[in-house]
């Protein structure tokens, strides 16, 4: 459903019926935001140009380095430094309301709609980090499933080789463990790389050999309510906007599933300095010739880049539940 | 009239779709061909297009102006292929296409398809691929398309032990979200410095000097491409030292001659087989020379991690009856943005 743009007014949005008027709004769906948080977080110097570059100096090699008592210096090793750049790119969302609305309508709508861009600020920051993990990073099909798919439901299997890979390629897990207590039906976990899922796909998650749902860890403080499960050395985070891809599974073009599994600094999110996120309001004698209108906007500015690809790999899946 | 916000701007047609981006939405959008204005043509061309947007026109349609053979005389029309189509976000796999056959040659071509709407570069999505299972679920660059088929330059299947007997194919957006992404392998040489082929088109994606990380399954080989495969070297990303964007190559600064030999795995492996080999972008580092006194391995363009597509945009259909014109057509275009829209029962 797209939206539609225009003056908030009384024609598309009429006041309401003289009914009574609750005292409480009711809740304005929001969904999980599980992109953003396993991201370092740095800032872009303002003035300087829109490109912001992380540099990261690689190891030096391991062989030779023997001293025979010669007298011969070994040879230097030249240093590399790899550079990764992010461009700073700026958001911005606006409403415009007539004064009629504000006049008529039962509820305080300047602050109803600063709150509805507010969520707008955090809801675009997520998708924003989401697309970053679905086109940058290599994914791999998942094949240990049986739906008969290419890539298949998710497995025990399929978990463990994303692990293979993170921990060869010497990524660090980003959650500490959880000790074990004694409660009933509680499990430790260890410590995890984190791993984020499409809430369609939760029914094979509870599926999958050794998963440790949310409520059988053994201790609650701190969990995210976006938490949903335990597998091996990945806690999956899980939102309704997490990635697909719909019809493109071989053979019978189902939808699949990305979902980015990563340590620490495997990517980063940018702040700008001097352009902090920035809630708006313009008087209706600014916006209108009339003074009829008033306008309240919201705008961000954000970079992307995924800092280091060993330490991070996708795993494609199509549901089988 | 705080809202009302009218853009325009115009090219020089190459005879391809062009993608207007437009900031502020738009409610009306309209195209004048300048060249064909100033002529006539032995069959009447386009030369003004417009298109609304409440109620929105379907995809691909357009009010076209036009005018009669060998003649000033103007025509219009209500056309509903080669138009507008406005686009307001990062766009879905569109229908799919039934073809019938893909042959295990280099390049191999797919074909059987009826009405393929495609146009030269455009990338696609390939599954249902019977008898070619392993790259069921690959992206594609396309060329030499025509209504019933088209070539796939990035991929080599001679050595594939037989053609596929049935594809369906999905025309997905030209990029991800955000560049620069990563890509599917589908050849990697045995040499002093390997030669990778990849499955779309590496223009605006691979440049020399950029570094990349290879993840290669052990069901294609070559598994020593992998990060820390080889024991007290540095495991530094890849370095691409040539592009050949006409073939889908880019050669590699990694000594590949002793390496387990990169294959696609077979069909018969599939569903099981691991997949797919990849490789993703991980920056960069400038190299000076002084003798050419030269950076290379820094592209302005290329490198920052950026989004690919701005939404909304209008994209703009090619040809002698369509808003971009033909190649060497100079085309004006303009966006209006209406500050109210009122529907009355549409």
């Amino acid at each position: 459903m797209t939206s539609t743009t225009g003056i908030t007014n009384i024609q598309n949005m009429a006041p309401e019926l003289p009914l009574q008027f609750s005292e409480d709004l009711l809740s304005t769906p929001m969904f999980n935001l599980i992109h953003s948080f396993g991201a370092d977080l740095h800032y872009a110097e303002a003035h300087i140009g829109r490109v912001t570059r992380m540099s990261r100096y690689e190891r030096l090699s391991t062989a030779g380095g023997y001293l025979d008592g010669s007298g011969i210096d070994p040879a230097p090793e030249i240093v590399v430094r790899s550079d990764i750049d992010a461009e700073t790119e700026i958001y911005a969302k606006t409403v415009v309301i007539n004064e009629q609305v504000t006049l008529f309508e039962n509820d305080k709508v300047l602050t109803k709609f600063t709150a509805l861009l507010g969520q707008w600020l955090r809801e675009k920051e997520d998708l924003l980090m989401r697309d970053l993990y679905s086109s940058s990073v290599s994914y791999i099909n998942a094949v240990g499933g049986i739906n008969g798919q290419q890539p298949s439901e998710i497995s025990r299997n399929d978990i463990n080789n994303i692990e293979r890979i993170l921990l060869g390629n010497d990524a660090r897990t980003m959650l500490e463990g959880i000790d074990a207590d004694l409660k009933f039906g509680t499990a430790p976990t260890r410590d995890a790389f984190i791993a984020l899922a499409s809430t369609d796909i939760t029914p094979d998650l509870q599926n999958v050999q050794g998963v440790l749902l949310k409520n059988a860890y053994p201790d609650q403080s701190g969990l995210r309510p976006e938490e949903y499960c335990s597998v091996s050395r990945f806690r999956f985070f899980v939102s309704s906007k997490a990635a697909k891809i719909p019809g493109i599974s071989q053979p019978s073009g189902q939808t699949v599933y990305t979902i980015p599994m990563y340590g620490l600094e495997a990517a980063a999110k940018i702040d700008q300095n001097n352009y902090s996120a920035i809630l708006g309001y313009r008087p209706p004698f600014v916006v209108s010739s009339v003074a009829q209108n008033s306008q309240l906007y919201a705008k961000f500015a954000i970079a992307r880049a995924i800092t280091n690809q060993n330490w991070i790999t996708g795993l494609n899946v199509t549901q089988r539940l | 009239m705080g809202l009302t916000i009218l853009t325009q701007g115009s090219f020089l047609s190459a005879g391809v779709p062009v993608n207007i981006p437009l900031p502020s939405s738009a409610d009306y959008f309209k195209t004048i061909n300048m060249t064909q204005l100033a002529t006539t043509q032995a069959t009447g061309r386009g030369f003004m297009f417009e298109w609304y947007g409440n109620p929105s026109f379907a995809v691909n349609s357009a009010i076209e102006w036009f005018k009669t053979n060998s003649s000033h005389a103007v025509n219009m029309n209500l056309v509903t292929t080669g138009g507008f189509n406005y686009v307001t976000s990062y766009p879905s796999p569109e229908t799919p296409f039934v073809g019938t056959a893909i042959t295990a040659a280099s390049p191999a071509v797919a074909s059987g398809f009826t009405g393929l709407p495609y146009n030269n570069g455009d990338r696609v999505v390939l599954y249902n691929t019977t008898g070619m299972a392993q790259i069921g679920g690959m992206e594609f660059t396309v060329s030499s398309v025509s209504t019933t088929g088209f070539t796939l330059l990035g991929l080599p299947a001679a050595a594939f032990a037989g053609p596929a007997t049935a594809v369906t194919a999905r025309r997905i957006a030209p990029f991800n979200q955000m560049l620069p992404e990563w890509m599917y392998v589908t050849a990697i040489s045995q040499a002093a410095q390997a030669v990778v082929t990849v499955s779309v088109d590496p223009t605006k994606l691979v440049w020399v000097g950029q570094k990349l990380v290879f993840k290669i399954p052990y069901s294609y080989g070559m598994v020593q491409l992998n990060t820390n495969y080889s024991t007290g070297t540095q495991d530094l990303p890849a370095v691409v030292t040539a592009v050949n964007y006409a073939a889908y190559q880019f050669t590699i600064n990694v000594n590949t001659t002793g390496f387990t030999p990169f294959a696609l795995p077979a069909s018969t492996g599939s569903p099981t087989n691991p997949a797919f080999a990849t490789v993703a972008p991980a920056g960069s580092a400038t190299q000076y020379n002084p003798v050419l006194q030269t950076f290379t391995g820094y592209n302005f363009d290329l490198q920052p991690f950026r989004t690919s597509l701005v939404t909304p945009y209008m994209n703009l259909q090619s040809g002698p009856q369509s808003p971009a014109g033909s190649s060497g057509d100079t085309i004006l275009w303009q966006a209006y943005k209406m500050e109210q829209t009122q529907y009355q029962g549409v």
